[in-house]
């Protein structure tokens, strides 16, 4: 919260526009030479990676490797903290901004082990998203919005289940339904970029398939998603490009095609 | 004695002890709520939360009424600051103040202590505390003070038309109005609040905030605001505590103290952050006293209560409605 609030300062004086989002096919997140840091932990060393308009971008690694810090660090949450180098967001640079105001530019991150809110029911869960649109939680943070928020059944469209369980606490839902619900949750706000951290955890093989048939779903329907995942078979089936991670550095980019035709880099790097 | 006179009776004494369980339950439940909502959300702990109850205090009994204060007030000269605008005013006017006073505490007190230990929270508002109970002491000396019943709360409420046929009904001859009074602001102010938190997208957004604050921020929603208004409301509760229970007991400066522990007790009995518990824990603690109170044994009514809480957290450490910590 306290860095939240050194931020906030920095956030008002500057306009929250999303709407200059013209460069179709062309970068939307950039992350340049990044360090960031867990107290004196050095985690991520001169990190960079791009995502563009439109692809599912998977990034790669061992655990502990540093992807989900990457995803941290463009969420811009409290930890870790990102003491050099940059991050922008359609050209506009987002580095050690609040999270509230990161999320409100079109970034939405699903982290891992879900963190639904499990004493909500599974349509309160949802609407929690839709109060940011609300006039207590603009005023006064010039934000525009220039996107709607997904109507209730396009997205259960894509997650038919919720739908079924919409009066149900969110806690009591199985493993791979609250994975739909963090998604759903997330994807509410119709975000530009959708950041997805292990989403394919200690799920079964087949609702992994149910969660990467949304995924292709989601990016069909012109939604950008940058994938953490550890199980890189899954995350290869599903990306365009990849980027693998080790000891928080980028050590391979290229296609997925690429990365499959890389034994080496799959071995050393991913086990697979 | 026939028989329904003795069933009438017996209705009687058990709806006497109703009434004053609720009466004594509803200042604990009132500072609580406020007190649990706090702690619940924010997790900050709030030992100045008795010093909000005798803000309120101190304030309705100035703009209530026209007392002569002691202390350095009495000595520049002005003894004599009570504004005399009845109850009524003091009741619209003490909520807001206490408002007002909580959000200026959350802002500039509390938040940057939101992210330290408890230890830190707990030595900083019990420093303010003790700040404030010396800055009254100052100011109005230590004199004992009570609010005067407004004149429309005085007398027997079984005078009081429809709500006097109910009470002889139920077999009760006398009964303080201004109890009547105390019990029913008490449960509509709880169920303000309680519809505030559980149906209102503001309460969701706390609620969800108590759980995992980072996750709401991360969907784009601005915690420090609601986070605002939350202490705003716990604090304008305390201070109307204040003011419903001036007309009851002798308050001086120190009695933010007294009133603080059995406040936490019922919020820990309730469990921390449950408003529904919070009102279970006051109307029980409220009970027990009025009980032992009626049945010859007033000085066990204390005792009483630190008992029932004693066995309630061995049973259930949580709290009553509270959620399992996990180690």
């Amino acid at each position: 919260m306290s860095q939240s609030d050194e931020t906030a300062t920095e956030v008002d004086r500057e306009t929250t526009d999303t709407s200059d989002r013209s460069t179709v096919g062309q970068s939307i997140l950039e992350v340049d030479a990044i360090d960031a840091y867990y107290g004196e932990s050095h985690i991520l060393r001169d990190l960079s990676l791009h995502v563009e308009e439109g692809e599912i971008c998977a990034l790669l690694g061992r655990n502990g490797a540093g992807k989900t810090t990457t995803l941290r660090s463009i969420a811009s949450t409290a930890e870790p903290e990102v003491r050099a180098g940059q991050i922008r967001f359609y050209g506009h640079e987002i580095t050690h901004m609040a999270t509230e105001d990161v999320a409100v530019r079109g970034i939405s991150l699903v982290p891992e082990e879900r963190r639904i809110f499990p004493d909500l029911t599974v349509e309160e869960n949802i609407h929690v998203a839709e109060v940011v649109r609300n006039r207590s939680n603009v005023l006064g943070r010039n934000i525009s919005f220039d996107r709607e928020q997904m109507p209730d059944e396009d997205l259960y469209e894509v997650f038919p289940r919720l739908e079924e369980r919409l009066s149900q606490k969110g806690g009591t839902l199985s493993g791979g339904e609250q994975q739909m619900l963090a998604i759903a949750r997330a994807l509410k706000q119709n975000p530009d970029l959708l950041m997805l951290d292990e989403p394919y955890e200690g799920l079964a093989p087949q609702i992994i398939q149910s969660v990467e048939a949304a995924i292709e779903r989601i990016r069909e329907d012109g939604t950008t998603v940058l994938l953490v995942e550890q199980n890189a078979v899954a995350a290869m089936n599903v990306a365009d490009r990849c980027y693998v991670v080790d000891q928080g550095s980028v050590v391979f980019e290229g296609t997925a095609e690429e990365l499959r035709n890389d034994e080496e880099t799959r071995q050393r790097y991913l086990g697979v | 004695m026939i028989p329904d006179a003795v069933a009438l009776q017996t209705t009687g004494a058990i709806a006497r002890l109703l009434i004053n369980g609720l009466q004594a339950g509803a200042i604990y439940i009132l500072l609580a709520v406020g007190l649990s909502i706090i702690l619940g959300t924010l997790k900050f702990v709030n030992f100045a939360h008795g010093a909000l109850y005798i803000i309120g205090a101190y304030l309705g009994l100035i703009i209530a009424q026209d007392p002569s204060f002691g202390g350095k007030l009495a000595e520049w000269g002005f003894g004599d600051i009570g504004l005399g605008f009845g109850y009524l005013a003091a009741l619209v006017v003490v909520p807001l103040v206490v408002f007002v006073i909580g959000v200026l505490m959350e802002r500039f007190v509390a938040r940057p202590f939101y992210d330290r230990p408890d230890t830190d929270q707990i030595l900083l508002t019990y420093g303010i505390a003790l700040i404030l109970t010396e800055l009254f002491r100052v100011l109005f000396g230590g004199a004992s003070r009570s609010i005067d019943q407004p004149p429309w709360a005085r007398g027997s409420a079984t005078g009081v038309p429809v709500l006097g046929d109910a009470l002889t009904a139920l077999g009760i001859n006398a009964v303080s109005t201004w109890r009547i009074v105390i019990i029913l602001l008490t449960a509509v102010l709880v169920g303000i609040v309680f519809v505030l938190i559980e149906y209102t997208d503001f309460g969701l957004t706390v609620r969800a905030g108590t759980v995992d604050a980072e996750m709401v921020e991360l969907l784009g929603v601005k915690l420090s605001r609601p986070y605002l208004v939350v202490f705003g409301i716990g604090a304008a509760l305390a201070g109307v505590a204040g003011l419903v229970g001036g007309p009851l007991v002798n308050f001086n400066p120190d009695y933010g103290a007294t009133i603080l522990v059995p406040a936490f007790l019922t919020v820990v009995v309730g469990g921390v952050g449950s408003i529904r518990g919070a009102v279970i824990a006051g109307l029980s603690f409220g009970l027990i006293q009025a009980g032992l109170v009626q049945f010859g044994f007033s000085e066990w009514a204390q005792v009483g209560i630190y008992a029932v809480a004693a066995v309630v957290l061995l049973v259930r450490p949580q709290g009553l409605l509270g959620q399992e910590v996990a180690a």
